[in-house]
């Protein structure tokens, strides 16, 4: 099994900065995600690891060995594209095979190999046809197949579920999971989609302009976040963020009066997911507003209180009812799933 | 109702364009088959004979000389022209090279130059190097034409091409070069095939130079078809006859690349 280490690495385009300086080790077997928005720099990251982009300070060791200079095809290597990257011009058989014909192994070996993929990944039955006759998820199936078809010592994939409808995503990602624990190789996943990330993710790095940000297990990241940024772009619905101040031992909003562990303070924003808040009696309320809407999703109503600026995202029980424009009565579970963050740096502020 | 008529004047105006340009290749056609004496005659009705196209090729006018230069000199153009404007379209598509702007620009300006401004100093060159009336110096010349355009309309595919491909078979563990013949030439194809064509034709009717640098040996067959302007008179069925040979194999190869003839004409355009 291999780590890779980035050290002091960093990238400019011209006179732009795209990541500033950092260091990140991938242990050996470890399933890592690259976790950002868009233009965050997880991609740029990936393809200096893959040797596609130029590293412009810094190194990248793969078990030890420094690749700088490596091209692509010597770093051992395998990578599923967002787009696929297949080969338009060859069959589904010769896309798979390919990575074995540039090695020089034979035809008949070639065909035995291919065929024990496809079958892995239920292809068989398409081995003929041509990358522009499959649909979207088989295509997907087909730049898996080709990248395990050898077992290189990394997985770069590069938001290769992105592309696929909702439902054939969450089937894909059991099966990368899978996949990761069958042949425990050391695996990069970039994606923009915190559910991905935390599903698949032995760990998150998370990345904002840049910079990681937060580099730990999907269960801390989403427990304890260090920011206000990774706070509100992890878990779905997102995290309530109330503006507010800490007064005699309570953060205070309109609407809200909280006890909290804290000295007083202004400028505070208090972190608290729609899950750890639960809807009470009027006597053991903390939050007072009226209904702004309720969603049920199944299992769970998620109710929506507003008052002035502040919205608040509560997860009721599914069989509760309640008008637009009545007053809720919601208080939080538990005092330590309360988040202080500062509202201008956005760091977090208790621990 | 208004959508018809356009479509009716439409279909009309085509027809009439179409009849303007292509009446005179159909009369070119017919006189190539007619005898001396009915040449300028009008009439629909004469007895077609194939005499022209073997007089054409027997002495004095030796036709068949002038067509094997031609197909020599076009013909090592392209096999000469089109590898290299390939690889040159690649670099120029894939590579961010300092100054890559300009070097394009470059290559393109030298069509900017009217044809006329450069033979004389090309008529001067191939004299003291001995190369008049031969045809490597009509394949040098031809190829400096040629070679700009086909690198534009080449460059113009490969553009096309997405990238991601490419990377996915460095990754697989392919060079760079073998990323060219097992991706990049096969995805290109139709493009590099319609660019060689086409490039096959431009040197085929190339008149200017030939007419300047060729005297006896190496003239090819756009400027053999003045040689039947005589002191008795223009010899038109013997003129049409060699228009035919000229325009015949150009024509079956429009007929081959027509499908990807006009996206190869817009290709380099668009992006």
């Amino acid at each position: 099994m291999t780590e890779v280490r980035l050290v002091d690495i960093e990238k400019r385009y011209g006179g732009f900065l795209a990541l500033p300086k950092q260091s990140l080790t991938i242990e050996a077997g470890e399933f890592l995600v690259l976790l950002g928005p868009s233009g965050c720099g997880k991609t740029t990251t990936m393809r200096m690891i893959a040797g596609l982009e130029d590293i412009t300070s810094g190194d990248v060791l793969i078990d030890n060995d420094r690749v700088n200079d490596k091209p692509p095809k010597d770093r051992d290597i395998a990578m599923v594209f967002q787009n696929y990257g297949l080969y338009p011009h060859m069959t589904v058989a010769q896309n798979i095979g390919y990575p074995l014909k540039l090695r020089g192994i034979s035809k008949a070996e070639c065909t035995a190999r291919v065929l024990e993929i496809a079958e892995k990944v239920e292809l068989e039955e398409l081995l003929k046809r041509r990358p522009s006759e499959l649909s979207g998820g088989q295509r997907q199936r087909v730049a898996l197949a080709r990248a395990i078809i050898r077992t290189p010592k990394i997985f770069l994939m590069d938001e290769p579920l992105s592309n696929l409808d909702a439902k054939l995503r969450v089937t894909m990602r059991a099966e990368l999971k899978h996949l990761h624990h069958e042949l425990g190789v050391t695996t990069i996943y970039v994606t923009h989609d915190q559910m991905e990330a935390m599903t698949l993710a032995t760990r998150i790095a998370v990345m904002r302009e840049g910079r990681i940000v937060q580099l730990d297990t999907p269960k801390k990241i989403y427990s304890e976040p260090v920011d206000l940024f990774v706070a509100g772009f992890i878990g779905s619905p997102s995290m309530n963020l109330i503006k507010g101040e800490v007064e005699n031992g309570f953060f205070v909003a309109k609407g809200v009066k909280i006890p909290v562990q804290f000295s007083d303070r202004c400028d505070v924003v208090l972190g608290v997911r729609p899950e750890d808040l639960e809807i009470v009696e009027r006597q053991r309320a903390n939050i007072m507003a009226p209904v702004y809407a309720l969603e049920l999703t199944g299992d769970a109503t998620l109710v929506t209180i507003k008052d002035g600026a502040t919205s608040i995202c509560v997860r009721g029980p599914a069989d509760f009812e309640a008008n637009i424009d009545e007053v809720c009565h919601i208080a939080p579970r538990k005092p330590e799933k309360l988040h202080l963050f500062d509202k201008s740096t956005g760091e977090r502020l208790n621990s | 109702m208004k959508k018809h008529i356009f479509w009716t004047i439409e279909r009309a105006l085509l027809l009439l364009v179409s009849l303007i340009v292509l009446f005179p290749i159909f009369w070119m056609f017919l006189t190539s088959l007619k005898r001396p004496r009915d040449a300028y005659s009008i009439s629909l009705n004469f007895k077609p004979t194939l005499d022209n196209f073997a007089m054409v090729f027997a002495e004095p006018w030796n036709l068949g000389s002038m067509v094997l230069n031609s197909a020599i000199v076009a013909g090592v153009t392209v096999l000469i022209s089109v590898p290299c404007a390939s690889l040159a379209a690649y670099s120029f598509s894939r590579f961010r090279v300092k100054g890559r702007k300009i070097l394009f620009f470059m290559v393109l300006s030298t069509q900017f130059i009217p044809a006329v401004v450069i033979v004389l100093p090309f008529f001067l060159m191939f004299r003291s190097l001995g190369l008049l009336d031969t045809r490597i110096a009509l394949i040098i010349v031809n190829l400096a034409i040629v070679t700009p355009f086909v690198i534009w309309m080449i460059k113009g595919f490969i553009d096309a091409i997405p990238v991601d491909s490419e990377e996915a078979a460095m990754i697989d563990g392919a060079s760079r070069l073998r990323v060219i013949r097992d991706i990049v030439l096969p995805m290109a194809a139709p493009g590099i095939l319609t660019s060689s064509i086409f490039c096959f034709i431009l040197t085929w009717n190339e008149f200017l130079f030939s007419l300047i640098l060729t005297r006896r040996d190496a003239v090819t067959l756009p400027v053999g078809l003045v040689s039947f302007r005589t002191e008795r008179g223009d010899l038109w069925e013997l003129m049409s006859a060699a228009g035919v040979m000229i325009t015949v194999p150009i024509f079956i190869m429009a007929m081959i690349i027509q499908k990807h003839f006009t996206r190869g004409m817009t290709a380099g355009a668009i992006k």
